[in-house]
């Protein structure tokens, strides 16, 4: 188990030195400049120059990245080359808006899906495949698309949430709460359509197996067969997935909060594509790694929790 | 934009689809609807957008200002855009670049990943580990922001961003395509093929690859709807083709901000999106089989079992002494073949019964039916199951839930299965004994300790704190026994309890059974092909063959007396020898197999297959009493005992014997000696 989690977190560290040789390599290959996205376009060559040159832009390459290698580990991301504001301040700021609404969505997406996997699995027929087709086309659905659809019935329609913008959950929970509301929802659409065919694969493979037989031939009754053992057994899979979910969420965060006037990550990222702020995207691409590598470890840890075979070995 | 994950492959059969499937005329996946309309769709929507320029009604910046925000009209068909441009002209006209651009990403992670995995499960561990290694650091990168820092970089070049995100998904292809490569190449042919000297690349192009062509076209229809996606979703935050060109993601962008005033902008571009990626979607669970999988039977129906049951009611066993009475038992398939036909037994209490023969003979059905836990799509038809004095074909399953475990219990041929690896050993003893004995908790592990050290182990404490993967098979059918036990039984049902078995624990477990029966008083129905185990343990036995019972009577009389010619064939087919017999020189064998339900002949079943066959057995005739209260089921029984025959072991026989699947599998205790037929 210790050689396990040993071997994980070299895993890890290796993931995220992997993301910042990466994005420091995309920059570096590329024509632009820091120099000449800080001036802008009216600048000239010469001044350009100049500016690369204060930035330390014309050092070797490998003097630069374990320069840069230094601060992160003190954890310094620089500052923006746009306006001047720590990155790694402004990213602390927009984490837990990113990762409350990838979490939400990832807990609401497996009880839903869950919910309807399990049940198809169980009632079989035409219930089971029309909630199997309804998720099916579910999880085809571009969010985006579903995003606005749900502004306009809920927000627009109903008037039960507001449409966009984010409210701090500092200042009044309640409003934070609704804040999140539609984006949530946005995200469960397909979240949890794929849950539910996680679980109602796992829920049919687990009701088919041997010791299910034995089960029943001990004479247990079916709602302990299927929501004790069968759903045991099909948990597995299901908090995989849910896991990968969490990381899809959080990474493709961007079109959400770009839909709803949020200030996460994404949006961070998406400002930082669209004006080349290069430090900026850095930090984005390694900030994301990181919470991305963080969750892989915990759910590596609850998944040999969950099986006997990795707890026990 | 979420990178959704690929299924995992085990949900896409690897095997090459079935000839029948194959052939003339559609292939299978656009036989089904689904399919069928995810091909046209796709196709349609190719052929629109590439050729757009040539029809579309207007040109793409064309705004016609009187009809903003226009509804469908004979002008617009789809409406019109905030500046009276026509919807219809340039969804059309956006399509050609997110179709294009998603294969474009399909194709670099095929083109990475496929190969990558190909060459791993060809190299061996090593390689294998390597390339693991660096695809799981691409996996845990967050492709999104990955292709934002790109875009920053590069600028909007969608084929360049799209042939990006490839690479980094090719990550995730390697990954799933590693797993069926490797399984593929466990297959045996080839295996023979590589030892018949064809070069690696023919392997992989000949054997390999058309092996895996199903799970790549699933899993590359798949990608190609989140490609879809990707490239909608990056034109939606701006990074597409820049107004006036048009695109699906900024429309929606657009649209989204007409939401208030004009909703209907929102409906044909996204529909459009919508319908290509599900198009993508649904071909790929047509490719991959999974409606029929869907196709789950709804509640199981026994009508015709329940009116006979109906119709008789509880009655008195024929045999007083009798704690368990099958007469003419009929299983089948609903609306199909029968597995079993007019089966009869009676079982004594503190007796053990074998049913014995090859397999597909309708011996597990039988025992299965006892306890009602026949296969979905199976069911009873007739006869009777007197358990008891009390029917149990037809009861409601509440009913045989309460006999299940407390009155019946079952032990099955996989010990390592049969047990749920995500519970304690403890867990699953003490659950049944608080359930149907009523123990408290404490108590229940007491007697859980208890019922282990019944069934022989001896370190009872630390089989309880066990989970299933960490016993042995041995260990395992113990256990499985001391859970059947805890309901106090007064029949088990035993289905092929050894087979699993190395020898050595066989005979264990075999003796474990017979001292329970000594000891309890317990009733077994046990299942098997090893006539070995019918010698060892059973006072009677039942033959079958095709569904019917063949011969019956007391195991000695059986067995040292056999009047079927069948059993004669299981008999002289046994290659184990007793101490001072003399060992024969050839094996018998049966030729030919145990014909499929619902083939099967008119008159002797066995006829097929039977060294003594006539004209006469063709024609169907009753069995004839046999071995005192027993019956064989063979029109020429008389002649052949008169004659002193017994099953010959011919020369075809012994060529054939060691192939597969033509001999009969018994193994008997019986010697086998040879003497004349009378053909």
């Amino acid at each position: 188990m210790l050689g396990y989690v040993a071997r994980r977190l070299a895993m890890a560290v290796g993931t995220v030195l992997a993301a910042v040789v990466i994005s420091f390599l995309l920059v570096h290959i590329s024509d632009s400049t820091p120099g000449a996205v800080r001036l802008g376009p009216g600048a000239t060559e010469a001044q350009i120059a100049a500016e690369n040159e204060v930035l330390g832009w014309n050092r070797p390459l490998v003097v630069q990245f374990f320069d840069y290698l230094g601060d992160l580990v003190r954890g310094d991301l620089g500052t923006s080359l746009i306006d001047g504001r720590s990155i790694g301040a402004d990213l602390a700021d927009r984490v837990p808006v990113t990762a409350s609404i990838a979490l939400f969505a990832t807990l609401l997406s497996g009880v839903v899906g869950v919910c309807i996997g399990v049940t198809a699995a169980v009632r079989g027929g035409r219930v089971s495949r029309f909630l199997m087709t309804g998720s099916g086309v579910a999880l085809s659905l571009p969010a985006f698309w579903v995003g606005v659809l749900l502004v306009y019935v809920l927000a627009i329609q109903t008037g039960l949430f507001p449409a966009t913008g984010y409210v701090e959950f500092a200042t009044d929970p309640a409003g934070w709460a609704t804040s999140l509301a539609i984006p949530v929802l946005t995200l469960t659409v397909g979240g949890a359509a794929i849950i539910a065919r996680t679980a109602n694969a796992g829920m049919r493979e687990a009701l088919a197996q041997e010791h299910i037989r034995t089960l029943r031939a001990m004479g247990t009754p079916e709602w302990r067969i299927r929501y004790v053992h069968a759903l045991r057994f099909a948990s597995l899979p299901v908090v995989s997935v849910l896991g990968i979910q969490f990381i899809a969420l959080f990474g493709g965060s961007v079109i959400i909060e770009n839909l709803f006037a949020l200030p996460g990550l994404g949006q961070a990222g998406q400002f930082a594509a669209a004006s080349s702020d290069i430090p900026a995207l850095i930090g984005v691409v390694v900030v994301a790694t990181v919470v991305v590598v963080i969750t892989n470890l915990l759910l590596d840890l609850l998944v040999a929790a969950l099986d006997p075979k990795v707890r026990t070995a | 934009m979420s990178v959704l994950p690929l299924d995992a492959a085990d949900d896409v059969a690897t095997e090459p689809v079935p000839p029948a499937q194959r052939r003339r005329g559609l292939p299978y996946f656009l036989r089904r609807p689904g399919g069928l309309f995810g091909a046209v769709w796709l196709v349609f929507m190719l052929a629109a957008s590439l050729t757009a320029s040539l029809w579309r009604p207007y040109e793409v910046a064309e705004q016609d200002l009187a009809n903003r925000l226009a509804l469908p009209s004979g002008a617009h068909l789809l409406g019109t855009d905030p500046l009276g441009r026509d919807l219809l002209s340039r969804i059309f006209s956006a399509g050609a670049e997110p179709l294009l651009a998603a294969a474009v990403t399909v194709l670099v992670a095929f083109g990475i990943g496929l190969p990558l995995a190909l060459i791993a499960a060809e190299r061996g561990r090593r390689v294998e580990r390597v390339i693991s290694r660096v695809t799981e650091v691409f996996l845990a990168l967050p492709a999104t922001i990955l292709l934002l820092a790109v875009i920053g970089v590069i600028g909007v070049r969608t084929f360049i961003i799209m042939a990006i995100l490839g690479v980094l998904i090719s990550a995730a292809v390697y990954r799933v395509m590693l797993g069926v490569a490797q399984s593929v190449r466990q297959r045996l042919y080839v295996d023979a093929a590589r030892v018949n000297g064809l070069g690696s690349l023919r392997v992989n192009l000949v054997h390999v690859l058309p092996s895996m062509a199903t799970v790549v076209a699933v899993q590359a229809a798949q990608l190609y709807g989140i490609g879809l996606l990707i490239v909608a979703g990056l034109a939606f935050l701006g990074f597409g083709p820049a107004e006036p060109a048009p695109s699906w993601g900024f429309m929606i962008q657009d649209a989204s901000s007409y939401v208030f005033n004009a909703p209907w902008l929102l409906v044909p571009t996204g529909l459009v999106l919508a319908l290509t990626v599900v198009a993508a979607n649904e071909l790929a669970d047509a490719i991959a089989g999974k409606a029929s999988i869907a196709r789950t039977p709804t509640r199981r129906k026994r009508p015709l079992a329940r009116a006979i049951a109906a119709a008789r009611g509880d009655a008195a066993p024929a045999d007083p002494a009798a704690i368990l009475e099958v007469r003419d038992l009929d299983v089948s398939v609903d609306d199909g073949p029968a597995l079993v036909t007019g089966v009869s037994f009676t079982l004594r209490p503190g007796r053990v019964l074998g049913l014995v023969g090859e397999s597909g003979c309708g011996k597990t059905m039988t025992a299965r039916s006892l306890m009602g836990l026949l296969p979905d799509g199976v069911s009873v038809s007739g006869g009777s199951i007197l358990w008891q004095g009390r029917e149990l074909v037809a009861l409601p399953d509440k009913e045989l839930t309460a006999i299940r475990g407390r009155e019946i219990a079952m032990i099955s041929q996989e010990p390592m299965v049969a047990l749920d690896p995500m519970f304690s050993i403890a867990y699953q003893l003490v659950q049944p004994l608080r359930r149907i004995r009523g123990a408290g908790k404490a108590e229940a592990r007491t007697i859980a300790a208890e019922l282990l050290r019944q069934v022989g182990i001896v370190d009872a404490e630390r089989v309880l704190k066990s989970y299933p993967h960490e016993l042995s098979g041995g260990m395992a059918q113990r256990v499985a026994i001391a859970l059947a036990l805890t309901g106090e039984p007064k029949l088990l049902i035993a289905d092929e309890p050894t087979t699993a078995l190395d020898v050595t624990v066989q005979a264990e477990i075999l003796s474990l059974l017979r001292a329970l029966v000594r000891d309890t008083g317990l009733s077994v129905v046990i299942v098997s092909h090893d006539l070995g185990v019918v010698a060892d343990i059973c006072d009677d036995v039942a033959v079958m063959y095709a569904g019917a019972v063949v011969e019956d009577g007391s195991a000695v009389a059986v067995l040292d007396e056999p009047a079927h010619p069948y059993t004669m064939a299981l008999l002289g087919a046994n290659p184990h020898v007793p101490d001072g017999e003399p060992v024969p020189e050839r094996l018998a064998s049966i030729p030919g197999t145990v014909p499929p339900p619902g083939s099967w002949p008119t008159g002797c079943r066995f006829a097929g297959r039977c060294q003594f066959v006539q004209e006469k057995c063709t024609v169907p005739f009753p069995a004839l009493p046999a071995h005192g209260a027993g019956s064989v089921l063979c029109v020429r029984v008389d002649e052949i005992a008169r004659a002193g025959a017994t099953w010959e072991a011919d020369d075809i026989g012994a060529e054939v014997a060691p192939g597969a699947g033509l001999t009969a599998e018994p193994i008997a205790t019986e010697p086998a000696a040879t003497a004349g037929g009378i053909r």
